[in-house]
């Protein structure tokens, strides 16, 4: 698979999971934090594979790298402020809502603009590219020490 | 010429692309250290980037460590060319302290905006705190020093100090005037100035932010609790597209930094933004919206306010 067709599949899952979340009920405490759970170890794991390895690859084909890593440090703030957020009060789906549109924002921009432009970087290298992305997020989602350090990072931000 | 040695320099700096990952890796941490403040991240943040001021705060506290250790610098001088009575050793000492404080203040606000900055401008903010930073260590010592009576090691470190923290001043000053940092980015242009039809009316949306351009100047139409504001496309803190913008509490948000404007007045609620947004005056006739840029006279100090009988329907 072609890194930005990776990147655009897991933008999908990150969708999805919002999509659920902004379903669920001010009742539904449990749901909601295991949602975000969930959330917050697909977004650690979508930003360090773009950080990591499709940002430094693409860089001599795009100016919207800086652009791009702003947005992810806005994700990344309005996320804290959504895990502090009362799971069970009225504010929650406003921040939940503030968080979509940021992400919306992001991923949409990235299909929109950046990947058109990673084209340029040729088939074959989009592709190699991919099947590395595609084992580091597999790695990155089920390593016991990224597990453990993301697992505290939220629990001190919920609880901040 | 300086000005070639100066630039030389610069872009020497601005070129050292390994510095996006320590950039990075800082920026990431200071993400988590304002992330500890909890719902106090966002107000503190607010205070440091001067959003309560204006404009930043960083460049007012500079002035104190400049202002104080130049006093120091003149001070020691006099006392080593015509050693004085005591009263010139306290008030150099006196002097550093006070400059190490402001210093410290400065350093904080400036990380502050620093993290927000883009490329070239952030690799040379780095190369400025770095800079700075080793001055404030130097001070530091120096003022030890003097505490212990040793001030001949005390000026020296003082004068390598005086030294950086003038290289370093070099850089901040070209990180204003050459990358803008901080300087107000919204279109400054005072067209249209008269009412302009821009859309129908029934094209505009409830809390769903419409860019219109009128007269070549970005217009971003925001219907908000039946009320139609009409603000400046260009963010003011780096200049990001506001026509991509969205609502939040009632608040227009920048979708680079996330900075907050009031639908109003156009006035920054949080920052990194610290100037308002562009204002103009909205009306509707015939069932277009029709907009002019506020006029001059109507600025007030805390922006372009819109006239509130025109803009209501």
């Amino acid at each position: 698979m072609k890194a930005d067709q990776v990147l655009i599949e897991h933008h999908d899952v990150l969708r999805g999971l919002l999509k659920k979340l902004g379903a669920t009920t001010d009742e539904q405490g449990a749901t909601r934090r295991k949602l975000l759970d969930e959330l917050v170890r697909e977004l650690g794991v979508h930003v360090r594979i773009e950080d990591e390895l499709f940002y430094p690859a693409v860089q001599e084909v795009t100016p919207l790298l800086a652009i791009s890593q702003a947005e992810h440090r806005a994700i990344d703030d309005q996320l804290a402020v959504v895990l502090r957020t009362d799971t069970a009060g009225p504010d929650f789906l406003v921040e939940l809502e503030m968080l979509k549109e940021t992400l919306d924002h992001h991923a949409g921009e990235e299909e929109r603009v950046m990947f058109p432009q990673s084209h340029a970087l040729g088939e074959e290298a989009l592709e190699e590219l991919g099947i590395k992305m595609k084992a580091r997020q597999e790695h990155l989602r089920h390593s016991t020490v990224t597990q453990l350090l993301r697992a505290a990072k939220r629990e001190v931000l919920r609880h901040a | 010429m300086i000005s070639q040695l100066t630039e030389r320099a610069a872009r020497l700096v601005e070129r050292q692309q390994w510095l996006n990952k320590p950039g990075y890796k800082l920026e990431h941490g200071l993400a988590f250290a304002f992330g500890l403040a909890g719902a106090r991240a966002r107000p503190l943040q607010n205070l440091l980037q001067g959003v309560w001021l204006g404009h930043p705060l960083h460049p007012v506290l500079t002035d104190l460590p400049l202002g104080a250790w130049t006093a120091a610098l003149v001070l020691d001088g006099v006392d080593v060319v015509a050693p004085r009575p005591q009263g010139f050793r306290q008030a150099a000492q006196v002097a550093v302290g006070l400059g190490v404080v402001g210093a410290a203040g400065a350093a904080v606000t400036g990380l502050a905006d620093w993290q927000h900055t883009h490329d070239d401008a952030r690799r040379l903010g780095m190369a400025h705190g770095a800079l700075n930073t080793a001055a404030l260590a130097l001070y530091g010592l120096s003022w030890l020093d003097r505490h212990r009576g040793r001030h001949g090691r005390a000026r020296l470190a003082g004068t390598v100090g005086y030294g950086l923290t003038m290289a370093s001043s070099q850089l901040g000053g070209r990180l204003v005037f050459r990358h803008r940092v901080g300087v107000d980015h919204a279109d400054s242009r005072l067209d249209p100035r008269t009412f302009v039809p821009v859309l129908a009316e029934s094209e505009l949306n409830e809390d769903s932010p419409t860019l219109v351009e009128c007269a070549g100047v970005p217009v971003v139409l925001v219907r908000h609790e039946g009320r139609i504001s009409a603000l400046g496309g260009d963010c003011p803190h780096l200049g990001a597209p506001m026509g991509e913008s969205w609502l939040y509490k009632g608040e227009l948000v920048c979708p680079w930094h996330g900075s907050r404007f009031d639908l109003q007045s156009g006035a920054a609620m949080t920052g990194p933004a610290t100037a308002p947004l562009t204002c103009f005056q909205s009306r509707v006739r015939h069932g277009q919206i029709e907009i002019r840029r506020t006029p001059p006279a109507e600025v007030t100090t805390r922006g372009r306010t819109l006239i509130a009988a025109e803009t209501t329907r």
